[in-house]
């Protein structure tokens, strides 16, 4: 095991760009490594010992026995754990652009905000982020409709627009609230989200599932309803309670799954059957 | 400057030249009979040489390209790389960039790519974009098969005033030759229809699309251009095409060729997709053999094959109907591109895979194409780049051409299975030398374009060379593919108009790209008259003004002028 | 309007020449020149004319630096070109933004030095129909020429956009009023349907009006989507329309012989950005599977689409490319003029034939005070108070020629009429000669091999 230890030293208002210090490409590097290694910064390269104090500690065969603990301010680091493909990366604060983007496997955990573009097209692994997400959280980069192929997303916080874009795998989850468009374009891979989602989850859905625990605000009309389960079973996990099933988006034939909590958004079961009563006897009719 | 490139294995088909080992020598661009005793001498011991590559039939630059590449971000993030002190830097994979494209191109030992389909109204751009590819010379074909004028003039019989039109248009539009894609087909797509088979008229303009061909031939022969018309038939890409592409060739059988520079009167592109049998594409199956022996039998048909190579690509025709019944079937992304009075042009991604049925049938279908078709001075070796895959997949179809144990690999375990029950692949052992590759990727399409400067080591030609690192004594290609492939695929010389531009696998040179187009003389009467009576047409229902239509010299990069004597 | 006496007092007429204003790109404008002025138009608008003939009011003439009070002083050439060089070789993170008023021959020498460099590039897109190309990307581009349109269309829709008003001949000269060879009554042949939340000069002379809410665009087509896949509605209003009125809607666009969709920066601009046009681009396709449809983005000034097709063609990415690293890089949301600037991480902004100053939110213009800019423009404007190096152009389509990329992708070529004053040289020039200028001070940045990036980062 090789643990990596950045101290930061000073900050930069030009982003730095650490997509070449994963574990694939630094688990041979020692201490004289690092002291050589010049970091991009805008059109430039700057000695990386300008900016952090590196310390390494233990032997590393592969990639997956290194651990990076970043600390400092990394709101302008950009890129930390792009493309990865095994071994750990901690950051102690938050964290600029494409945290885990395209990152195949290993773990990344942020202990602060991620900024837009987390965990882009990620294939594999697990990306934790401890605060809030902006925009294009576990998407697809612009023209590409496979989006996030395999691993695991987690927010504590709440996400910004469009998170899962195209997802075409894995899972997210968003313990927070989700921004408009959740969602849009997906293909296959679950989303969670246990806030509330203000608008339009799902638009142009083929397939996958979303589930939303908290509050729906407006629907997409090519959601249609399907029925109301109890406790559904979303590959493996239970999910207590009732919730309403819509299938759609009907646009383009989708057959994507939405289920949202049907105690929080009792309005929405009001457009199937305005009364309370109407809705118990749905349920009544289901357990025939 | 001279050189002598010495002790190389010639391969020069269009002189016979089969794998002697003979110096090549070439004096400020030209391949000379000898050289003086200050020649530089270029070390090729052993290795093959080839007239530089001419694809003839290939979409690099014009108003298609540029949507594909601006829609596909995706794709051009693929090939992306640094630049160095003399390269920019590169990006795309099925629609690489400009300098991309000429870089990738010199790579593989080419040095002319003829540019398939110009709308006569974006030729400017075309030429603005030819002119942004380094290294390669690029002709590009106008396009004529559902220009409203040529509907009008085929339905009436004026071959004369087509002919004048055609004349005219080449001056116009900077062109090389007459290309026609799916004729009638693309104007009745304006109204979102189509038209199947060659009998089938185009909505309001009443003319058949075997109307069109014909006339179009008639006009290209009376004018006696160095390419023959150059067609990409009705119903492409549809099972149970192989009737409307075997009616398509007969229907200019009675037209006599009017050049001396080449045999056939129709060039047909991309014939893979015009072989298909069937009535759906459930039971569709290869129809190769009974279009190759068409071919075979006719003296004055040519084609190239598009060859499918199972890699996720981008497709784009002037076909547009086509591509929307591709974008029903995938749902992926459609662009669609309608230019008036001229033409219309669409575009999807495809990802063509050895596990779908289908694809593996196109694949198969190409490769019968290129085994049945005995003469190979009747076939070219292209991928209708970027349609049935890039370019840069050259390489590997030739090493599927010279290894039947190769063939025999893929069909036992990588394809679908559908290659033993819909195709005669299996059945073929049939191999290409190096003598039949080096025909079918530069002496037959010199030959078929009518070029009278390139594709041959003949003195007097422009010294287009390449270089492959390959002991053709010491490979076997039928078990060495990969070896065939990979050297194919990065030429140690690649040598244009006497300049280096590949070394030892490196670009060390870029230069600035030519084009070329044909100035009809004779004619100018006739055209006069003609665009004369078009005036009134043009100025009430074209959006741009006359004198914005013609390409002028400003967005010409060197253009090489082939003047042709019409006799009329 | 006022009756204005047709000009006598003129020396000569240049025909054909086109108007560098909007996307329209008419190139069938007559100027009327005295003296070396333009002193008439004939057929152009009002918008273009004024733009052309004005053309000496608050005129850049000579090129200034700031100095050390903060005052612009007027120097000579060579002085203005070595400071502006100066501040761009020194950069580590340049932005070089604008292009869309200028040629693309300009936009050639521009790119060559941001590739040198390692610069970013960007056009007005970014802040106009940036989120158009975004969808375009995810969902492809059914468009057509404009003479299409003029001799085929019999609908044409008018999504978020006043095109009375910012692109004034455009229904005159292109989609509407037009006679084309299939519609020979042009507006009687036509049906014109205006979207957009406000009752706009364009909606009062369509035929219908759809006045859904602000913010209610992707509500609204999801639902026409749904309804083309013969789906009951099931909410009574959506986005403020009655159902009724979207069946009704749905089928006219259905029965259309050939319809078209223009659509401005009313939807590229609201809540959903450019998933309103990805769904009104999905609109469209799924309309071929009944008749034929089409649609074409009302850019806004002449040659944004230009840049957009130059740096596709060059580089493979439409706008916001960034060669910082010696590779081409498109990153929405990182690699865009605005986005950076609210970063705050550019050290030198370039920009050319466009106006931050009056265009960018505020938070981008502080960062732009606290930088060098150098401006490259014909007209003093707000990014002059911003500028510390003003280099003066020259007017492409009136004093000097250059391509265009109308925004259908048709190819102009502006012409040049009069002679530019004498101080002034031409954009391309002055971008050329910044180049040559940077090329000396700096050697070539993050050129390969000596940097090898991570091949797997790429
Ligand atoms: S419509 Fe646009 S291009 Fe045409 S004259 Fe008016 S401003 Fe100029
Ligand atoms: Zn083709």
């Amino acid at each position: 095991m090789k643990t990596i230890t950045f101290k930061q030293k000073k900050t930069s208002s030009i982003a730095l760009e650490f997509d070449e210090l994963i574990p694939d490409e630094i688990y041979t590097w020692g201490e004289s490594d690092f002291n050589k290694y010049e970091v991009p910064i805008g059109n430039s390269r700057f000695p990386l010992t300008d900016y952090f104090d590196i310390k390494v500690e233990g032997e590393a065969e592969s990639p997956d026995e290194v651990k990076m603990i970043i600390n400092g301010d990394l709101n302008r680091v950009k890129y930390i754990g792009c493309k990865m493909s095994g071994g750990e990366i901690l950051c102690n604060s938050s964290v600029d652009l494409h945290v885990g983007a395209e990152m195949s496997g290993g773990t990344i955990i942020v202990d602060g905000n991620a900024a837009a573009h987390a965990g882009r097209e990620m294939s594999g692994g697990y990306l934790e982020i401890k605060g809030n997400t902006k925009e294009f959280t576990g998407a697809s980069y612009i023209g590409e409709w496979r989006g996030m192929t395999g691993g695991e997303i987690i927010v504590h916080g709440n996400a910004g627009k469009q998170c899962g874009e195209c997802l075409s795998g894995g899972k997210i989850t968003v313990l927070g609230n989700c921004d408009i468009l959740a969602g849009i374009h997906m293909s296959k891979g679950v989303m969670e989200i246990q806030g509330d989602v203000n608008r339009w989850p799902g638009g142009q859905m083929k397939n996958g599932t979303i589930v939303i625990n908290g509050k729906l605000g407006r629907l997409l009309e090519g959601f249609v309803f399907d029925e109301v389960v109890d406790n559904p079973d979303i590959e493996g996990k239970v999910y207590d309670g009732r919730f309403i099933k819509y299938t759609g988006d009907i646009g383009l034939n989708g057959k994507g799954t939405l289920l949202i909590n049907a105690d929080v958004n009792r309005d929405k079961l009001g457009e199937y059957g305005e009364s309370d009563d109407e809705y118990t006897s749905i349920r009544e009719y289901r357990n025939l | 400057m001279e050189y002598i490139l010495k002790n190389g294995i010639v391969y020069d088909p269009a002189n016979k030249v089969n794998g002697e080992k003979k110096d090549v020598m070439f004096k400020d661009g030209k391949i000379v009979e000898k050289v003086s005793s200050d020649a530089k001498v270029l070390d090729v011991t052993d290795k093959i040489v080839m007239p530089a590559g001419v694809d003839p039939h290939s979409h690099v630059a014009g108003p298609k390209l540029v949507v594909g590449r601006l829609y596909r971000p995706e794709d051009s993030r693929k090939g992306v790389t640094q630049k160095t002190n003399l390269l920019r830097g590169e990006s795309g994979f099925s629609i690489p960039s400009c300098p991309t494209t000429g870089y990738r191109y010199s790579r593989l030992g080419y040095g002319t790519v003829v540019e398939a389909a110009m709308p006569p109204l974006e030729a400017k751009h075309t030429h603005d974009e030819i002119a942004t590819i380094p290294n390669i010379d690029i002709p590009a074909l106008p396009l004529f098969g559902n220009n409203w004028f040529v509907l009008e003039f085929a339905r009436e019989g004026k071959i004369d005033e087509l002919a004048a039109f055609i004349s005219a248009w080449l001056k116009i539009s900077k062109g090389y030759g007459v290309k026609i894609v799916n004729p009638c087909g693309s104007e009745a797509w304006g109204w979102g229809m189509n038209v199947h088979g060659i009998n089938d008229k185009a909505p309001y303009f009443d003319v058949t699309s075997k109307e069109v061909i014909r006339a179009l031939a008639k006009a290209n022969e009376k004018l006696g251009l160095p390419h023959s018309i150059h067609i990409h038939p009705n119903d492409l890409g549809h099972p149970g095409n192989v009737p409307t592409t075997l009616e398509t060739f007969e229907s200019v059988k009675d037209i006599d060729k009017n050049a001396a520079v080449r045999n056939q009167n129709l060039h047909c592109c991309h014939l893979q997709f015009h072989s298909y049998s069937g009535n759906s594409w459930k039971d569709a199956s290869s129809g190769a053999e009974e279009v190759a022996k068409y071919v075979n039998k006719a003296d004055n048909i040519t084609c190239d094959v598009g060859q499918v190579t199972f890699d996720e690509t981008t497709t784009m025709t002037a076909d547009a109907p086509m591509e929307y019944d591709l974008f029903k079937l995938s749902g992926l992304k459609w662009v669609n591109k309608d230019i008036e009075c001229e033409t219309a042009a669409g575009i999807i991604p495809i990802i063509y895979s050895p596990k779908s049925p289908v694809n593996t049938l196109q694949w198969a279908i190409g490769l019968e194409l290129f085994l049945h078709i005995d003469d190979p001075w009747k076939v070219c070796l292209t991928t209708d780049h970027p349609n049935a895959g890039p370019f840069i997949r050259y390489p590997r179809i030739i090493s599927w051409l010279m290894s039947n144990e190769r063939r025999m690999e893929m069909i036992d375990n990588e394809v679908h299975k559908w290659v033993h029950s819909r195709t005669t692949l299996p059945t073929l052992d049939r191999e290409y030398d190096f003598y039949d590759i080096a025909t079918i990727t530069r002496a037959a399409p010199a030959k078929i374009h009518g070029f009278s400067d390139r594709g041959e080591l003949t003195p007097g030609y422009n010294a287009d060379i390449a270089v492959y690192d390959i002991n053709p004594n010491d490979i076997d290609p039928s078990k060495e593919h990969e070896l065939i492939e990979k050297k194919f695929g990065l030429t140690d010389y690649t040598i244009k108009d006497g300049e280096i531009l590949v070394k030892d696998k490196e670009i060390v040179k870029v230069k600035e790209s030519s084009t070329i187009w044909t100035n009809v003389k004779g004619y100018e009467e006739e055209e006069k008259a003609v665009i004369e009576g078009i005036m009134p047409f043009f100025n009430q229902y074209y959006s741009i003004k006359w004198e914005n239509y013609p390409v002028h010299d400003h967005y010409l990069s060197n253009p090489i002028r082939v003047d042709v004597e019409a006799s009329k | 309007m006022a009756y204005e006496e047709p000009i006598t007092d003129y020396d000569e007429i240049v025909e054909n020449c086109t108007c560098a204003f909007c996307g329209c790109n008419c190139d069938d404008l007559d100027y009327l020149v005295k003296d070396g002025h333009v002193v008439g138009v004939r057929h152009a608008c009002r918008l273009g004319a004024s733009k052309i003939m004005e053309d000496m009011d608050q005129r850049l003439i000579v090129p200034m630096v700031r100095d050390d009070n903060g005052e612009l002083k007027e120097v000579d050439w060579d002085t203005a070109l070595d400071k502006a060089a100066e501040y761009i070789a020194n950069s580590i993170r340049p932005v070089m933004y604008g292009w869309s008023e200028t040629s693309t021959e300009c936009m050639k020498e521009g790119l060559a030095l941001g590739e040198y460099i390692g610069a970013v590039l960007d056009n007005q897109a970014t802040i106009c129909h940036g989120p158009s190309l975004q969808a375009v990307q995810n969902a492809g581009y059914p468009i057509q020429t404009l003479g299409e349109v003029q001799n085929r269309a019999d609908v044409c829709v008018y999504s978020g956009s006043n095109a009375m008003n910012s692109h004034p001949r455009h229904l005159a000269r292109y989609s509407v009023f037009c006679r084309g060879f299939f519609r020979s009554r042009g507006r009687f042949d036509r049906t014109v349907v205006t979207m957009d939340p406000k009752f706009t000069d364009t909606a009062k002379m369509s035929d219908k009006w759809i006045g859904f809410e602000q913010n209610g665009d992707y509500g609204f087509y999801n639902a026409i989507r749904a309804v083309l896949k013969g789906k009951e509605l099931s909410q009574d209003v959506i986005s403020g329309i009655p159902k009724e009125d979207i069946y009704e809607l749905v089928e006219e666009m259905k029965n259309a012989e050939f319809g078209v969709l223009f659509f401005g920066l009313g939807l590229t601009h609201t809540l959903s950005k450019q998933r309103n046009i990805d769904i009104a681009i999905k609109m469209v396709q799924d309309l071929n599977k009944f008749s034929k449809w089409g649609l074409t983005p009302m850019r806004g000034h002449f040659n944004v689409n230009g840049f957009n097709i130059f740096m596709a063609f060059e580089t493979g990415f439409p706008f916001g490319v960034d060669f910082a690293r010696g590779y081409a890089r498109y990153v929405l949301g990182e690699t865009n003029t605005i986005d950076l600037l609210t970063r705050g991480e550019p050290d030198v902004f370039l920009v050319i034939a466009a106006d931050p100053g009056a265009h960018f939110p505020n938070k981008a213009n502080q960062h732009l005070a606290k930088i060098p800019v150098i401006q490259i423009d014909i007209h003093w404007g707000p990014s002059t108070e911003l500028a510390d190096v003003v280099l003066p152009g020259s007017f492409i389509g009136v004093e000097c020629g250059g391509t265009s990329y109308r925004m259908d992708g048709v190819l102009i070529f502006m012409k040049k009429a009069i002679d530019k004053p004498e101080t002034c040289r031409d954009d391309e020039w002055i971008v050329r000669e910044l180049k040559e200028r940077v090329m000396k001070l700096r050697k070539e940045p993050n050129v390969a091999p000596e940097y090898i990036p991570n091949p797997a980062a790429q």
